[in-house]
């Protein structure tokens, strides 16, 4: 395969994601869609480091995938106490920072 | 003892008894303790002044000069003392008639409350301090501080009873008045330090035009020259002695002092002593015309004092430094001696209106007699003080061929004249008012120094030929056409003002017919004009700040208006709703992708 | 140690800052001795530096230079000249009176203290500060503070709706405390932004290596350039220093403040913003000062009659002396702008007269005010029988503001008035001198007002004399300000010899300017 085909499917992906995040109004979808938008760039990372030289992208690769997983450790710790006080998780009514 | 060394006393004793005064609030407020200070301080420095003049000319000929670097380390901004005949002089009679006057304050302020009295005597110490520092003035720049400084004792003391609101009017518009004209001093001394770089008396520059102009506006302040002389009648709110000290001996005259400083700098200026000499002239005659018409003793000497000062400043603009010199020591004498004599006439019926007195005479011989001498000595009676000095002024006058002045010296030595009798016999003679029944004369405190000035104000005028060998002038009393016409004519006001007045009273259908004038005379516009300016300031001083307030803040004001009511739009934008803002960022990168493939 | 006696004046007061974070809020004795113990380690510090400049040598002394951003080109260089000197001394003697003036506050006092101490810290380092972005950052330290200090401890006043602009009244609460220390933080803000532009443009005009004020005197910046960085520098800072028209956040914000900050603020604060546009402006930039010199100097002169005319018109007490000291830094502004030896001496001399004036005068109005409870000038006569200690210092205060010989204010106006004469500048003269007669005109109509006439009306029932500790303060400012009266060489020796060191190359720019050529 080239490389070609690998940043294609990573710009789908990301694009089905960008697509969750703008449009979903649930939070789990929210995040859901945000891992796949990490995922996509990911995939550009592990094949950037694959077709060119060092392992930099590789390296970065791992240090996503531990950041993704805190994040969506905080994300859903955020989304339990939305639950917890609005017994519903729509992001749309979830507007209290409104000016 | 030098003669600076005694300078330096006579200058720093009374500081240091204004200082102990000023620092030891439990000492000043113990009152007479506290006045015993301040007599003591004067004292020293009319030893000092004695003594200085008891050394003989040799010592004064060259002038002792002793100066100390002020604002830098060079001779060119410095202050010490310059003692020659003329400051010596100058210094015996402030010191002379402080001395007198604080000495009569002790029983003519006896009921006043301790602390009150304490406060009094340390303005008298800080007066006399900073009297002395204008007359042992070095240069311009002391003589300005000592100038400055005696306008500020004159506030604190004209405001003495700061719970009289007329009183404490008087004080300010006395402050306000003197420092407007004392803007004049502060160009000339700043344009004098401009040019030559320095503030010597004697200094030669192309700008002495100018910078006597300036200095002359800052006399006509100080010295109470029309149309600046509308201070000093409300001056006499302060305490009589004050009046006496500040307000007809020294401070006035320290305008006229000024003068004779500098004369090196008028002589550069012929143009600036010509305007003098008009200035002079008219105000001598038309502060006499008011004070025939005054009813308060104390007004009358005032706007008698305003009338010699325009004296002794025609005389220097006739160029004779000397006439105004010896003008200025007899006029302090019989002028501090009337104010005295007026003071102990006040004391005893308790008001300051001819009216409330009258037949004193017969129940205060002694104030009586010294008042009479004081007038007559004003009046140029010979052989009293004032003839001689009068005399020469007339005479220089004369001399200089400024007839206009002339003529009205002239006039105003007829009215003084008149005033003067006309104030004897109201206050003296005559019908006894209520209030005068109970007058009795005053202690041996407020006689002592009745007596010495009464005693100066007959001989001084004997003293002129040794005063200007003093002050390196030449002046030997002789008899002239203008002096005798003079003399005549205040004989002939004397006249008139006994026949208007006295006993007799052969002029009281004269008198009625007058009255009217007096009347307008009295509430003239001259008196208004200060009112007038000072609501004009207050005016412009509202339209500034209502400006200021409400167009310039509110343009600032406006400017912040702007962005609340901008920002209070804006906040729409942020819904809150966290996919609105990645719609904006999705946006943003669309916009960024787009740019960067179009630039 | 003495090497590193100006770091240790300028971090005593932080110091003592940090220490009172450890005391508990309701210790209050604890937290003054700290505050005042602070302050007064900061005067002798000065007093210090004062005793030991070497006169004869002049220069900058007593340098240090303490790395802080190397890769950037900042340090913290500190170093004396003679106006340091002065404005050191200056800073010492207010601080020590502003803290012994605040004893008797009672609301928070440990947070309000511990502002005060950071600020004064900022204060002391603008004016040793020989690094332009240390400076800057000094500058901000002081002038940040007082956000807080106004909007906490202040007092509310209340201006009447009227004028142009009279619409937005119900929007802005003018004349409150929040809307002064509102209003004050942004309108210096700008200015800092201003400044901020400036000093990078000097940074990077010198190759972006290095901030030290010493090698930027000596660069010769481009002639385009100085034109148009000096304006901004001269706003910048004059915003603080109460330049016409962005003066008006200083009569708010001096009326809200409380009593030791209004002192430290007209005091020192405003003497910061002229010393940045001498200090910065004029002697980085000499070609632009020369340029804009008559202007700065006509703005100057607006200023001090501007000022003083609506003192004039002002009834609440804190406006008149708040506006009474838009006047004086006009004075400042006005030697500043006579590029004269005379002119420049009495510039910063002003600032140390009118700082000491202008604090004892807060001093004073905090005193009354807390008294009378009361600011309203109209409504007070007669306190002169009840405070007569009181109204004697007034008195001082108000002679001194005046021009009075032998009080410290006379000399600063006689040397400005002077230089701006030899500098051919008549019409700038002229109205500042017109200017010192107005401010007798409503200082002694204030004076009158308040403590002469009859007495108190019975509506005042608690009036009494300052008390302990308040005489302290009032005798410390009050003493120097006669014995800097009578005796000016104390400090102008040190500010002379400042000035001889730098105004000949602005001098020098000027004859360039003034021949249009020299680019």
């Amino acid at each position: 395969m080239t490389l070609d085909a690998y940043v294609l499917i990573a710009g789908f992906m990301f694009c089905i994601g960008l697509y969750g995040v703008l449009t979903r109004r649930n939070a789990i979808g929210i995040l859901v869609s945000v891992e796949l938008m990490v995922n996509a760039a990911n995939i550009n990372l592990a094949a950037f480091a694959h077709f060119g030289r060092g392992i930099d992208g590789q390296v970065l690769v791992l240090f996503t995938t531990a950041l993704t997983v805190a994040e969506v450790v905080v994300g859903l710790a955020l989304v339990l106490l939305l639950f917890r006080r609005r017994k519903d998780i729509l992001v749309d009514l979830a507007n209290g920072l409104k000016g | 003892m030098t003669p600076s060394t005694l300078a330096l006393l006579s200058l720093f004793v009374p500081l240091g008894a204004a200082v102990l005064l000023g620092l030891l609030g439990p000492l000043r407020r113990t009152g007479r303790p506290a006045a015993f200070v301040s007599v003591a301080g004067a004292l020293v420095a009319l030893a000092g002044a004695v003594a200085i003049l008891a050394g003989g000319d040799a010592a004064l000929k060259p002038g002792a000069h002793l100066v100390w670097g002020w604002l830098s380390a060079g001779p060119a901004t410095a202050v010490g003392i310059h003692v020659d005949g003329t400051s010596a002089w100058m210094l015996l009679v402030v010191t002379l008639v402080a001395t007198c006057v604080q000495i009569y304050s002790l029983g003519y302020l006896h009921d006043e409350p301790p602390a009150a009295l304490g406060r009094y005597f340390t303005y008298q110490s800080l007066f006399l301090f900073a009297m002395n520092t204008l007359v042992l003035a070095p240069n311009l720049l002391q003589a300005f501080l000592g100038w400055e400084l005696v306008g500020l004792v004159s506030y604190l003391l004209i405001g003495f009873y700061f719970r009289k609101p007329s009183a404490a009017k008087a004080a300010v518009k006395a402050f306000w008045v003197t420092k407007f004209a004392d803007l004049g001093f502060l160009i000339g001394l700043v344009t004098l330090y401009a040019k030559t770089g320095a503030f010597e008396w004697t200094a030669v520059t192309p700008v002495a035009g100018f910078v006597t102009l300036m200095l002359f506006f800052a006399v006509m302040g100080k010295s109470a020259q029309f149309p600046l002389h509308i201070w000093l009648p409300d001056a006499m709110e302060g305490p009589t002695p004050v009046s006496a000290l500040l307000h007809a001996a020294t401070m006035v005259a320290a305008g006229v002092f000024l003068i004779v400083r500098a004369e090196p700098l008028f002589a550069q200026a012929p143009m600036t002593r010509e305007i003098m000499a008009y200035v002079g002239g008219f105000t001598a005659l038309f502060a006499a015309c008011i004070a025939v018409v005054q009813t308060d003793i104390k007004k009358v000497l005032a706007y008698s004092t305003c009338s010699q000062l325009g004296y002794m400043v025609t005389a220097l603009g006739a160029g004779d430094t000397f006439a105004g010199y010896f003008h200025l020591s007899t006029h302090a004498f019989f002028k501090a001696l009337l104010f005295l004599g007026a003071g102990s006439l006040i004391h005893a019926v308790h008001s300051n209106e001819l009216k409330d007195m009258g037949g004193l005479f017969k129940k205060m011989p002694f104030s009586g007699a010294v008042f009479i001498i004081g007038a007559v000595a004003l009046a140029g009676v010979p052989p009293f003080a004032g003839f001689f000095s009068k005399d020469l002024i007339l005479e220089a006058v004369e001399h200089h061929h400024l007839y206009v002045p002339l003529a009205a010296l002239a006039i105003a030595a007829f009215l003084t004249a008149f005033y003067m009798t006309r104030t004897v016999m109201m206050a003296l003679f005559g019908a006894p008012s209520h209030a005068a029944e109970h007058a009795h004369e005053p202690g041996i405190d407020m006689k002592l120094p009745l007596g010495v000035l009464a005693l100066l104000a007959i001989v001084a005028g004997f003293g002129g030929s040794w005063l200007a060998g003093l002050t390196g002038h030449e002046y030997a009393f002789h008899f002239t056409l203008v002096g005798g016409a003079g003399t005549a004519i205040g004989l002939l006001g004397i006249a008139t003002g006994f026949w208007m007045f006295g006993p007799a009273q052969g002029g009281a259908p004269i008198k009625r017919g007058m009255a009217p004038v007096g009347v307008f005379i009295r509430y003239g516009l001259m008196d208004r004009l200060s009112t007038v300016a000072y609501g004009l300031m207050l005016a412009v001083g509202a339209i500034i700040a209502w400006i200021d307030r409400y167009v310039i803040d509110g343009v600032m004001n406006w400017s912040g208006w702007i962005l609340l009511v901008g920002g209070r739009r804006l906040r729409g934008l942020q819904t809150g709703n966290v996919q609105d803002y990645v719609y904006a960022v999705a946006l943003g990168i669309v916009v960024l992708g787009a740019w960067g493939i179009l630039r | 140690m003495t090497d590193h006696i100006l770091a240790l004046t300028v971090a005593a007061p932080f110091v003592a800052a940090l220490l009172m974070l450890l005391v508990p809020g309701r210790n209050h004795p604890v937290l003054r001795v700290i505050g005042v113990t602070g302050s007064v380690l900061s005067l002798v510090g000065a007093i210090y530096v004062a005793l030991h400049y070497d006169q004869a040598k002049g220069g900058l002394q007593f340098a240090q230079n303490y790395p802080f951003v190397p890769s950037f080109g900042i340090d913290i260089r500190l170093a004396a000249d003679g106006w340091s000197v002065a404005l050191f001394l200056l800073t010492g003697i207010i601080m020590t009176a502003g803290s012994l003036a605040s004893a008797t506050l009672t609301n928070r006092p440990k947070e309000f203290y511990i502002l005060l101490l950071v600020l004064v810290s900022g204060v002391f380092g603008v004016f040793v500060c020989q690094d332009l972005f240390v400076f800057f950052l000094f500058y901000e330290i002081a002038v940040l503070p007082m956000y807080l200090l106004i909007g906490i401890w202040g007092s509310k006043g209340k201006v009447a709706p009227a004028g142009p602009f009279k619409s937005l009244w119900k929007d802005l609460d003018v004349g409150g405390k929040e809307y002064a220390a509102m209003k004050l933080t942004l309108m210096l803000l700008v200015g800092s932004a201003a400044i901020l532009v400036g000093m990078l443009a000097m940074y990077f005009a010198m190759g972006g290596k290095s901030f030290d004020m010493v090698a930027m005197a000596h660069f010769k910046f481009p002639r385009e350039m100085q034109v148009w960085v000096f304006p901004m520098l001269w706003l910048g800072f004059g915003s603080l220093a109460g330049v016409f028209p962005f003066h008006t956040w200083s009569p708010d914000g001096h009326a809200a403040a409380p009593t030791a900050v209004s002192m430290l603020h007209a005091g020192v604060l405003m003497k910061l913003g002229a010393f940045g546009v001498m200090r910065v402006g004029m002697i980085l930039l000499p070609e632009g000062a020369a340029t804009w010199a008559p202007i700065v100097g006509a703005v100057a002169a607006l200023n001090v009659i501007y000022g003083a005319v609506s003192a004039m018109a002002q009834k609440d007490l804190k406006y008149v002396i708040a506006y009474s000291s838009v006047s004086h830094m006009g004075v400042v502004m006005l030697g500043a702008a006579t590029l004269d030896p005379d002119g420049w001496n009495g510039a910063i001399y002003q600032m140390f007269a009118h700082g000491i004036m202008t604090g004892l005068f807060f001093a004073l109005v905090g005193l009354i005010y807390e008294r009378a409870h009361s600011r309203w000038v109209p409504g007070m006569g007669g306190f002169a029988k009840v405070m007569p200690g009181v109204a004697a210092f007034f008195t001082l205060a108000g002679l001194s503001s005046l021009g009075m010989p032998g009080s410290a204010g006379f000399v600063a106006e006689f040397l400005v008035f002077a230089g701006a004469w030899k500098s051919g500048h008549l019409m700038w003269a002229i109205p500042a001198m017109i200017g010192a007669w107005v401010t007798a005109v409503y200082v002694l109509r204030a004076t009158k007002m308040i403590f002469w006439g009859e007495g108190p009306s019975h509506e005042f029932h608690d009036l009494h004399d300052a008390k302990r500790v308040e005489w302290a303060a009032l005798w410390i400012l009050g003493t120097c300000i006669v014995a800097f009266g009578c005796a000016p060489r104390l400090v102008l020796d040190f500010i002379g010899k400042a000035t001889s060191e730098y105004l000949p190359a602005i001098v020098d720019a000027a004859h360039l300017v003034a021949m249009g050529g020299g680019k």
